[in-house]
């Protein structure tokens, strides 16, 4: 089934590298949704169904953290799966982002192969299978 | 961790480890008097960390450059509009990148950043080869033709 998707990133590039790997690693993408910071992206979560979201960390008006802390906040909102995309490298900072129930996390650069991996882990798991349970 | 090398080097050695991974392009180190003249357009990304570390990096090459990065990030021609829309943008993000992967060499894998966004700005010839001569910067031909500089700045640590 196909998966309604944000991109959250500052970065028109990286937005743009993230679509086209989805579609390089062949992943069934029904919406493509797309915001340029974290208070962006709360605006389309909470407008549109989404199924899955890839994330930047740092951006401005709002980062990558607080959005997902929002997101943990929220009752229906805290169930979207989070794949986490940033050019940090710190375990300390990847293991903070999976408390707040991030469900992965990818750094740049990266390969479709990767992304289709980590999409996999998640489908595989459960977890946005796109028939919003 | 322990590090082999010095700051200067391992910020060039990543730089060209994510050049070639993200843009297909290969830099190659120079010497600044090795370098064709000062490019008539130059863009130049800066952005800052702060955390065990704190300082600066910064990045300049040729407008046209920004151009080709962007066309070889996402795939497409450099005449492409798409390029030519995210010229600038591909140079930040290179830049991110770079300061990523140079923080993670340098103070491992346990210290947490903060890092700015990265700015653009314009590079007059005289600016460039001001860049260029500074001690801290390494110079670099990228696919044997074209400039670029890139300078590490560590401040003292804050905590």
């Amino acid at each position: 089934m196909a998966l309604n998707i944000l991109i959250v990133d500052d970065s028109e590039t990286v937005r743009a590298i993230i679509a086209k790997a989805l579609s390089l690693a062949q992943i069934p993408v029904g919406e493509l949704h797309n915001a340029s910071n974290g208070e962006e992206g709360l605006q389309v979560l909470r407008d549109e169904w989404i199924d899955l979201v890839f994330s930047d960390i740092n951006m401005p008006v709002m980062g990558g953290v607080e959005m997902i802390e929002r997101m943990g906040e929220d009752d229906l909102l805290k169930r979207t799966p989070v794949i986490v995309v940033s050019t940090e490298g710190s375990a300390t900072r990847i293991e903070q982002l999976k408390q707040k129930g991030v469900s992965a996390y990818i750094r740049k650069p990266f390969t479709p192969e990767a992304i289709r991996e980590v999409v996999d882990g998640i489908l595989g798991a459960g977890n946005g299978d796109g028939d919003g349970s | 961790m322990e590090m082999e090398t010095d700051p200067k080097s391992v910020a060039s050695e990543v730089f060209r480890d994510v050049l070639e991974n993200l843009a297909f392009m290969f830099a190659d180190e120079a010497q600044a008097d090795d370098l064709p003249e000062a490019p008539a357009e130059a863009r130049r990304a800066d952005m800052q960390f702060t955390g065990v570390m704190a300082g600066a990096l910064a990045l300049a090459v040729p407008s046209e450059m920004c151009l080709e990065i962007a066309a070889n990030m996402l795939g497409v021609d450099p005449d492409d509009d798409r390029a030519m829309e995210k010229a600038q943008d591909a140079l930040k993000e290179l830049l991110n990148i770079t300061c990523g992967h140079v923080l993670t060499q340098l103070a491992g894998e346990e210290p947490v950043f903060d890092l700015s966004v990265p700015q653009v700005a314009s590079v007059t010839a005289e600016q460039w080869d001001a860049f260029a001569r500074d001690a801290q910067t390494s110079a670099f031909l990228i696919d044997d033709i074209e400039p670029a500089l890139l300078k590490l700045v560590l401040d003292k640590a804050d905590s």
